[in-house]
């Protein structure tokens, strides 16, 4: 019988009840055909490899990754607590060392859930991967993590929670912006004043395939997670860079991505997007899992799988290699940003879209340049729908003097803002200012 | 009037019940290399003086397919095996004859690539040369398509003496255990044959007319004709049998645990809502997963037999048994000699229990009293330990929609019942280490028999149909047939029990549709490019395990008649 060389917890939640719309790619016949696969591979029956259920993921979970606006009610239903609670789920099970590694196959997805959420934006409500981050934090401590993002679509979400966090490394891997959704995810784009470097995007050409995608992980991922020493390593195991996927442009396959799985060596995995739910999901979420278990994957392709139609094209792989030749840099001798400053304050003004729910947020964050610490920052956001509001954000190591104006902000009393959130990494206080 | 025969590892027991009155009961010794032998002799003691052509039915529990395997007493079995990408069938080698032919399914059921039948051809010849006769054939995703395991059954034609085809077997998806149950399928064939063979003809020695039904291991019945094609069924039907002994005498609604305290080993056993939950995909046997549905059943090396010793000055009970304890004779201190010093039990020569612990105890520097208290402790904790591991397993079982989720009752049993020779011993110690009320009916020492014989038919099948592809699938009726696109899940729902009652109605058994419980029903919207192109729907129908009538616990009880 099969023997996982590593042991593997995975969380299937595939959410059969649920769907944005009922013909939307995010619907509940999503993993179907990968639960088939699973099923009759036996994969659970490996000795090392178990199924295990969510949890849920409350409004304390939530509200340590997210200023939910106007409420975290309002913004996730009990799909994207359970989907959260699977990724919670998944760390729990490597933290508490009852599996060596983990993946939460789970539904909706969420790396395009920013910092601040009005909405669903790119399929996304909350970032499980961020609540999940936050979880682990809360609960075992300070960590260095590195999120290592393969979805085929710019982890524009992720990068902004962490955009000023230099705990947690974010490197997205997804095809180059001016090609695809969200059209963000440039080298140029590497992390905020106080976390340079920590941000790293590499955009890849469309059509690039294995070969592209491997040579990016040696070369430019491997060494900076070297360099950066993570005690924990996440990837964010999209699935819309398969050839076969029908909203996107690349030719990744199955064999590629239990590849780069087995080279990357995450310690958890977590679904985001992935739309080619018969053609590829079922063979690449197969791969990743024999991968992360240490079982041989050699045998696992799709059907229609033709390694001549995917071979790299020169072309593309001449310019991949120009394009990691100067990436690396950008973690170990990452240029000064531009940063846009008033007074003692990093400014950064900018409009989202919500491209699913229509809702166009307006928004203004402020970053105290402190020298005692990382500094407290205040994000003022509007949108179409929704009145100003505030978050206040006090970092794990803020200093006395930014804990006093962060609470004075708080607790203000004739501000004019709809709804004030507090996310205090600090004294670990997450809460909404009471309404009068 | 109905027979229950339960042929265990030690003894064969059996019962005659009238309606809800148990009429005669008796215990025999198990002759494992003649099984009539102890049938014949469990017949003689409870039709004496009984009018044989009144009895319908009887109902058999059996080791013969377990003892075949344990022994080696299998025949070789030609493995045709079709696997395609993925996990490499290699896996799953079971026997001297496995062989793979090249071809594929995908999880459609769409063919990608043909069944090389030139290879199949060399494969067959060389498996008959060497006097293979029985086979089984198993293709990867044959419940979503059977063309791959039906081309090589027609191209093994008479060639076969047997032929077990993995479609038929289970519809369930799980390509190694589909495998591995049709490999022992085959492998214990002829066993089955020849003892329902001569089971018939000893029946007919009794006057015995009754129909005669095999007990499977998920707490059900199957026709002996059924049987003969799907003998695996009747593997480790022993626990099944005990269990729905305690639904034939106890009244059982709420969420209970039972066990069954025997020489060696102790089962547990769970009822969710009065049911006895079973596997989730089948039991093993030998070591290889199956698709045997089987009633959920815990077994811990923990019985009255279970040796006591001493291990880095911890005081140890079990697994190891070293024959019977020392007031019935034994080498050995045992947890009953244990039981016997505490002066919890009275059993045989309690004088040698006393004697065999203290001498044990004194080489330790211990007391005789104190090393029966820690014995008995150390049973307790490791029951109550394994009980709350399973209530842990079954409640965090994985679960698919976000409804289970938020509704999922927990559960969480109140009571246990204990069957099995030191069942009454165990009750107050049970009771007080688990804070559970603790029951132990009346007729134990026969349950499994009396389960045997009250217990009905079960079946189950599983039904998916795809309106894209216009085709509806039911592997194990073998029926594989177009559908119209305005297929849907209320028209599979009434499809299901439709077919699941005319299967059983053919094997000779009638339950009323009200009977069908469905236990999965679900729809899901195929869409190609951003239109709705079908509907993908899955259901599974089951006829659940359950007793055909209940005991009359008031009944006077009636003296088990033993030739020991």
């Amino acid at each position: 019988m099969l023997k996982a060389k590593s042991s593997l917890g995975v969380i299937f939640f595939p959410a059969y009840d649920w769907a944005i719309s009922p013909t939307h790619p995010e619907r509940e016949e999503r993993l179907l055909y990968t639960q088939d696969q699973f099923r009759e591979e036996g994969l659970f029956d490996i000795e090392g490899i178990s199924e295990h259920r969510p949890l849920f993921a409350t409004d304390q979970d939530i509200m340590r990754a997210h200023f939910c606006f106007p409420s975290v009610d309002a913004i996730c239903t009990e799909s994207h607590r359970i989907s959260a609670g699977g990724a919670i789920q998944a760390a729990r099970l490597v933290l508490e060392q009852e599996t060596r590694r983990a993946f939460a196959l789970v539904r909706p997805p969420g790396h395009h859930a920013m910092k601040v959420v009005h909405g669903n934006r790119g399929f996304c409500n909350i970032n499980i991967e961020a609540v999940m981050v936050e979880w682990i934090r809360e609960h075992y401590g300070r960590k260095r993590i590195a999120i290592v993002d393969t979805d085929c679509h710019h982890g524009d979400g992720t990068q902004d929670i962490y955009w000023h966090d230099p705990d947690v490394l974010f490197i997205s891997i997804h095809q180059d912006g001016r090609t695809l959704y969200p059209g963000s995810g440039f080298p140029e784009e590497n992390g905020g004043p106080k976390a340079l470097g920590r941000t790293i995007n590499i955009p890849l050409p469309p059509r690039t395939s294995d070969q592209g995608y491997l040579y990016a992980l040696e070369e430019v991922v491997l060494p900076i997670l070297a360099a950066f020493k993570p005690d924990l390593v996440i990837n964010s195991a999209g699935q819309d860079n398969h050839y076969s996927d029908p909203i996107t442009n690349m030719k990744f396959s199955a064999q590629g991505y239990a590849q780069l799985n087995e080279r990357l060596k995450p310690d958890i995995a977590v679904l985001e997007g992935g739309y080619s739910i018969k053609g590829a999901l079922p063979y690449v979420n197969l791969g990743i899992c024999l991968a992360m278990a240490g079982c041989d994957y050699s045998a696992v392709r799709e059907p229609d799988f033709d390694p001549v139609a995917l071979r790299e094209e020169p072309d593309t792989m001449e310019y991949i290699k120009q394009l990691c030749g100067q990436l690396t840099d950008n973690y170990f001798r990452p240029k000064p940003g531009a940063f846009e400053k008033q007074g003692e304050y990093f400014i950064r003004e900018r409009k989202i879209y919500y491209d699913t729910d229509g809702i166009l947020e307006k928004q203004r964050e402020e970053l105290k340049d402190c020298d005692q610490c990382r500094g407290l920052r205040l994000i003022k956001s509007s949108s179409s729908h929704l009145l100003p509001c505030l978050g206040v954000e006090l970092p794990i190591d803020c200093c006395p003097a930014c804990e006093r104006e962060a609470y004075e902000q708080f607790n203000r009393k004739n501000d004019d803002y709809l709804v004030v959130q507090l996310l205090d990494q600090k004294n670990k206080q997450f809460r909404y200012r009471p309404k009068r | 009037m109905r027979i229950g025969i339960d042929i265990g590892g030690t003894h064969t027991d059996g019962v005659l019940i009238d309606g809800t009155r148990l009429v005669a009961a008796a215990k025999t010794p198990t002759n494992h290399d003649h099984l009539l032998e102890s049938i014949s002799q469990i017949l003689h003691l409870i039709l004496a003086g009984q009018d044989p052509t009144g009895i319908s039915t009887l109902n058999l529990s059996t080791t013969l397919t377990t003892n075949a395997i344990i022994t080696g007493t299998t025949d070789p079995v030609g493995m045709l095996v079709v696997g395609g990408p993925g996990i490499a069938p290699e896996n799953y080698r079971i026997g001297n004859h496995f062989n793979l032919i090249p071809g594929s399914l995908d999880h459609l059921g769409t063919e990608t690539a043909r069944l090389d039948t030139d290879r199949l051809e060399q494969v067959i010849t060389g498996c008959c040369d060497q006097g293979v006769k029985h086979f089984a054939v198993v293709a990867k995703f044959s419940p979503r398509n059977p063309i791959h395991e039906n081309q090589m059954a027609e191209q093994l034609g008479n060639r076969a003496d047997f032929v077990s085809t993995g479609h038929l077997i289970s519809g369930q998806l799980n390509f190694g255990r589909r495998i591995h149950t049709a490999y022992y399928n085959s492998a214990v064939a002829r066993s089955f044959r020849n003892f329902s063979t001569a089971l018939t003809a000893s029946l007919r020695g009794f006057a015995l007319k009754a129909e005669v039904n095999i007990l499977k291991a998920d707490g059900g019945t199957m026709p002996l004709a059924r049987a003969l094609e799907a003998p695996v069924q009747s593997i480790f039907s022993g626990p099944a049998a005990s269990v729905m002994g305690i639904l034939a005498t106890t009244p059982v609604s709420a969420d209970v645990l039972m066990l069954d305290i025997g020489g060696t080993t102790t089962d547990i056993a769970l009822f969710a809502a009065g049911q006895p939950l079973l596997e989730r995909e089948g039991i093993a046997i030998d070591g290889h997963p199956t698709l045997v549905r089987a009633i959920h059943v815990e077994s811990i090396g923990i019985g009255g037999d279970s040796l006591i010793y001493i291990n880095d000055s911890n005081v140890q009970t079990g697994p190891q048994r070293l024959g019977p304890c020392l007031a019935k004779g034994g080498t050995a201190p045992t947890l009953m000699d244990a039981l016997n010093v505490l002066g919890l039990a009275n059993f045989g020569e309690v004088g040698q229990s006393r004697d065999g612990l203290e001498t044990l105890a004194a080489l330790h520097g211990r007391k005789g009293r104190q090393l029966a208290k820690e014995a008995v402790e150390t049973a307790v904790n490791t029951i109550s330990t394994k009980i709350e591991e399973l209530i842990a397993l079954v409640n965090s079982k994985p679960v698919y929609t976000i409804a289970e989720i938020l509704e999922d009752r927990e559960i969480n049993p109140k009571k246990i019942i204990v069957i099995g020779g030191p069942a009454a011993v165990f009750k107050e110690l049970l009771a007080s280490r688990l804070g559970m009320e603790v029951k132990v009916p009346p007729l134990h020492g026969v349950a499994n028999a009396i389960g045997a014989a009250l217990t009905r038919s079960t079946s189950h099948l599983i039904l998916t149909a795809d309106t894209t592809k216009g085709k509806l699938s039911v592997p194990m009726l073998g029926i594989f047939r177009p559908i119209p696109r305005s297929f849907n899940l209320e028209t599979a729902v009434e499809e299901a029990k439709t077919l699941l009652i005319a299967d059983l109605e053919q094997a000779g058994i009638s339950i009323p549709a009200s009977e069908i419980q469905i236990t999965q029903a679900d729809t899901f919207n195929m869409v190609e490019g951003s239109y709705t192109s079908g509907k993908n729907i899955r259901v599974v129908a089951q006829v659940q395990p359950a007793v055909v009538a209940r005991l009359d616990e008031n009944a006077a009880l009636v003296a088990i008649a033993a030739r020991l």
